[in-house]
């Protein structure tokens, strides 16, 4: 009797207890209080949005320019630490492994009221190394993605970099940036108590999706080759800044542009913006001589002379609407193709003169200056032309020798090219196509025709011109590269004076555009310097070298054959013209 | 002895066959909630192996990228020409001079043609 009471005492308190759990669960699952319902909805829920990675930028052969790595965030929990006393420790240990002030990590971590303080961000994996090994409690290691650059400096106006947000902010990352950046995962799933996602859970769960590829007309050792090029440049004559572009003359893609001073991209946060300045594209400046290339061919295009007809170059000092205009050096008698090879002011303002205002304006414009080329870089100048209504009598003989207009590089490169290219000018090309993660092509730009300034007889005619300013006698023989014939023209201009008016006496922009081969042109070619403070300052004495470095390891690399004739190709136009010698500009 | 057969009788009147019907069903929901739990299991350890095997691709994958960009780094032109010098290695284009190309076609010699001036 005595046991049977305490049986049914514990029946029933055991009976008790269950049907009060069961009340309990009853309760929160059929009819639980909406406050409870969403501590528990949110206590388990679980959203990740994972940022899809952008895609990378590589050269026309596939070479990496940029691309995302894997990096990681140093974080801690002071709390922690804190209450584990090893504070000293953690704080030598990360100061010294992170190359950080001890001072500021101690600050950083003695917050005991906080679980997470940020110690150092975007640290790339393999330096993390030895601190990871060193296993510090409290140390957490958050995982994010960084732009890398893995040619550094190469390139770095074209390919341009990305902000900490992965928005692109200059170069190809900028404009592309639609196409560069990745489409984000979401997976939504609920998580146990410990904070693991259940993964029976998961309801939803879409991958993020890579941008697409970008590959460029950038060929990197062309690239290379232009910026060692223009680095012994600046060693030599140290000018305040230089710049060049290699393209291909029959598609207008462009092969190499680079731009001194520059920059690291991975460093692109510590330099400063004027070393970030894309000069080809972005830089105005009065060309100078380079411009008598495309007045005369627009004047032997329109029949106003001949490449045989003979001006009077006035022993180098002609007064003309009230303003005395000088040669480097005097000259007589010139031939239209001895204007071009000895770069006579005097006889490029009269060959303009016999053109006329309206058909000068007309053959600026049609070579491209005074509009955008169309170059898919951010921060493309369009250059200066002024209308004609604005030109003063003095105005066409000075645009013949390349002033009161402002031109890019790229628009000279554009306009040598239509010379080079039959008369045909090109779209200059950078983006060589667009690919995306399942490897389909999403854009390839096809070459495309700008406009036809001069023929296809005139285009091959001053070729023949062209190549007679390298040979000796021309402004620019250090441009001639042997086994092939050079087509080109230095420019030489004093800069304008933009506080007192006028132009500098001692400040220079100088330049060399050319192309070859001559008769079957396949690169063009700019070099630009911006005031070469010694040694020089002649475009053909400045800049040509450098043209031919560039060019002679770029016909090598692209495998152009010689033509198999030199000199003699240029005879018939050497018996016509006169037979000075000196070089000038 | 015959008392004893006498119980033994009565306990086999009294005893109540189980029914085979509802045997069978036990039998069933038993063999199902078991296949349910094992199942369940099951889910749950394959997806611990789907996690694992997650963050596995995803190092692979952060060490596939991080050894592309390193390579990339040392295939990059001023990586190989800071090689050579390192190595001693002296190395330029030939000289045009140094160079003899040779044509072939219709206007080709039997020998190679030389043309350079």
């Amino acid at each position: 009797m005595k046991y049977k009471g305490r049986t049914v005492i514990t029946s029933v308190v055991i009976t008790a207890v269950f049907v009060g759990l069961g009340v309990r669960l009853a309760f929160l699952h059929l009819r639980p209080l909406p406050e409870t319902l969403s501590r528990i909805e949110s206590g388990r829920h679980l959203e990740q949005e994972t940022r899809g990675p952008r895609g990378r930028i590589l050269d026309r052969n596939g070479n990496m320019l940029a691309l995302d790595i894997a990096a990681k965030h140093v974080c801690a929990d002071p709390k922690f630490i804190s209450k584990n006393g090893n504070m000293q420790d953690v704080c030598t240990a990360l100061s010294s492994k992170l190359s950080m002030n001890r001072a500021e990590v101690w600050e950083l971590l003695n917050q005991p009221e906080k679980e997470y303080v940020r110690i150092k961000k975007f640290m790339r994996e393999d330096a993390l190394e030895p601190l990871r090994a060193m296993n510090l409690k409290g140390v957490i290691f958050e995982d994010v993605p960084i732009r890398d650059y893995p040619k550094g400096v190469l390139g770095a106006h074209v390919v341009g970099y990305a902000n900490f947000e992965g928005i692109g902010s200059a170069g190809m990352e900028q404009t592309m940036n639609a196409k560069l950046q990745g489409v984000a995962g979401l997976r939504i799933s609920q998580k146990d108590g410990r904070r693991h996602e259940i993964y029976s859970q998961r309801t939803v769960d879409i991958d993020p999706q890579s941008g697409a590829d970008v590959y460029l007309t950038i060929d990197q050792q062309i690239q290379h080759f232009a910026e060692v090029a223009l680095d012994n440049l600046v060693a030599k004559y140290h000018p305040n800044a230089a710049w060049a572009i290699v393209q291909n003359v029959r598609t207008g893609e462009i092969l190499a542009m680079a731009s001194l001073p520059t920059f690291n991209l991975n460093r692109f946060s510590t330099a400063p913006a004027e070393w970030m300045r894309n000069r080809g594209i972005n830089y105005t400046y009065e060309p100078g001589s380079t411009m008598k290339a495309m007045i005369v061919a627009s004047a032997l295009d329109c029949g106003a002379v001949r490449d045989t007809d003979i001006f009077d170059c006035e022993n180098g000092a002609w007064f003309y609407a009230g303003k005395m205009l000088h040669d480097s050096h005097p000259y007589g008698n010139l031939t239209v193709a001895d204007i071009i090879k000895k770069s006579s002011n005097i006889g490029a303002a009269k060959v303009a003169l016999q053109m006329g205002n309206t058909k000068v304006y007309q053959s600026l414009r049609s070579f491209g200056f005074g509009e955008r080329t169309g170059l898919e870089l951010p921060g493309e100048d369009a250059g200066i032309v002024w209308k004609t209504d604005r030109w003063s009598k003095l105005s066409i003989s000075r645009i013949a020798m390349g002033h009161e207009v402002l031109v890019t590089s790229m628009q000279m490169l554009s306009a040598i090219g239509a010379i080079a290219n039959d008369g045909v000018r090109m779209k200059p090309l950078i983006v060589h196509k667009v690919v995306n993660t399942r490897g389909e092509t999403i854009l390839a730009p096809p070459p495309q025709e700008l406009s036809r300034p001069i023929r296809p007889e005139t285009s091959k005619l001053m070729r023949r011109l062209l190549a007679r300013v390298t040979q000796p006698g021309g402004t620019a023989p250090m441009a001639a590269l042997p086994g092939y014939l050079v087509a080109g023209k230095t420019g030489t201009a004093q800069k304008v004076d933009l506080v007192n008016g006028g132009y500098y006496n001692n400040k220079y922009m100088a330049s060399f555009v050319g192309f070859l081969p001559v008769e079957n042109p396949a690169i063009s070619i700019i070099v630009v310097a911006d005031e070469p403070q010694q040694g020089g300052y002649y475009g053909g004495t400045v800049c040509a070298p450098y043209f031919r470095e560039i060019a002679d390891q770029t016909v090598r690399y692209l495998r152009i054959p010689p033509e198999g004739f030199t000199t003699e190709y240029l005879t018939d136009i050497e018996t016509s013209g006169s037979s000075e010698e000196s070089i000038s500009e | 002895m015959k008392k004893r057969q006498i119980t033994r009788s009565r306990k086999a009147q009294v005893r109540i066959p189980f029914p085979v019907v509802l045997a069978n069903i036990l039998v069933f929901v038993a063999v199902f909630g078991l296949s349910y739990v094992w199942l369940c299991a099951r889910c749950d350890t394959l997806g611990q192996d789907i996690k694992r095997l997650e963050t596995v691709q995803r190092n692979t994958r952060r060490l596939l990228i991080n050894e592309q960009d390193r390579w990339s780094s040392k295939l990059s032109p001023s990586s190989l020409d800071r090689a050579l010098k390192r190595h001693n290695l002296a190395m330029r284009l030939p000289d045009e001079q140094q160079i003899v190309r040779v044509r072939n076609g219709a206007n080709a010699t039997a020998t190679a043609l030389a043309y350079n001036k």
